[in-house]
């Protein structure tokens, strides 16, 4: 087999796990779009086009995941906050769970090649 | 200085908003939002404000492109599909089928014109536009036949209406029926055109 090309690997992996990543930024408090989308750049490898995280947004926001407030900022134009709702709590949460196991499971394979 | 930078951002986001245009306006329009506060917060964040600050935050946000194809991928929306371009002639031959006279000559000679149609469905187009000539010949002979009453047993009154209700109805009723065909075959290569490769 032809080594997988580093890209598309983390394009494959970012793919099902960055929706997660958004919501987990917001559990503790709502973050308007430049700050949400700073903190995840800072991950390293999640994140290589800021700009592709607004259309995300916008699905999590339709899929009732997210809402949106406008609160005055402390400089300059009102900002747009994201915030979870109590949908996008429960989707996280089972995504945690799920994805505990998940990795433990690759680990165990990745680590040990399943030998036990 | 600051108007450079405004033209850059401006730049930016109607290269944006070009690539989303096959988005819902509701969608592509916040988009457009989103990414413009994105910017102005950027910019309020840079301190002093440059030129090349304003660049990476540009380069940051990405190439709009991408953007657009996250854009589609995430609201579901295919690439715009190659549509075949409506067919005008063959409209336009199908609606003149329908109309006497003057439509039905001019139709069938459309129909003739067409690449769309294989050559057995400009036949039938044919037969249904040029009805009125068979009627008219079969009008001819049946009044001929009916005169000359000799030889062949000659038709009796309610025949011979009957044969003029028909006569006179063909080549109003072909057409139509020629038209409807014409418009299946059409609708039948359109869905054959526009499904997907495998």
């Amino acid at each position: 087999m032809v080594p997988a090309k580093r890209e598309s690997l983390i394009t494959q992996l970012r793919r099902g796990t960055l929706e997660y990543c958004v919501l987990a930024l917001l559990r503790d408090q709502p973050r308007y779009g430049f700050d949400l989308v700073r903190s995840l750049g800072a991950a390293d490898g999640l994140v290589t086009s800021e700009g592709t995280i607004y259309p995300l947004l916008s699905r999590l926001r339709r899929d009732g995941l997210v809402t949106t407030t406008w609160h005055e900022s402390p400089s300059g134009p009102p900002r747009r906050y994201y915030q979870l709702t109590s949908e996008g709590r429960r989707a996280l949460a089972l995504f945690t769970t799920e994805w505990d196991r998940f990795t433990d499971a690759v680990d165990h394979l990745l680590r040990q090649g399943g030998s036990p | 200085m600051t108007t450079e930078v405004d033209a850059l951002v401006l730049r930016y986001l109607q290269d944006l908003e070009g690539e989303l245009r096959d988005l819902p306006a509701n969608r592509r329009q916040e988009l457009l939002d989103e990414v413009g506060e994105h910017i102005a917060a950027a910019r309020a964040a840079l301190d002093p404000e440059t030129e090349a600050g304003v660049r990476t935050v540009l380069e940051r946000l990405g190439d709009p492109a991408d953007i657009a194809a996250e854009a589609r991928e995430r609201v579901g929306v295919q690439r715009p599909p190659v549509r075949p371009a409506t067919p005008w002639l063959e409209v336009i031959a199908i609606v003149l089928l329908v109309i006497p006279f003057a439509g039905w000559v001019v139709g069938v000679v459309l129909v003739w014109l067409s690449r769309l149609w294989t050559t057995r469905d400009k036949l039938i187009g044919t037969l249904g536009g040029m009805s009125w000539v068979l009627a008219g010949l079969g009008t001819v002979m049946t009044s001929a036949g009916g005169s000359r009453a000799v030889g062949s047993a000659p038709l009796g009154p309610s025949e011979t209406s009957l044969m003029a209700v028909v006569l006179v109805a063909a080549p109003f009723v072909l057409p139509v029926v020629a038209a409807i065909y014409l418009g299946f075959r059409l609708r039948g290569r359109d869905a054959a055109a526009s499904a997907p490769p495998s």
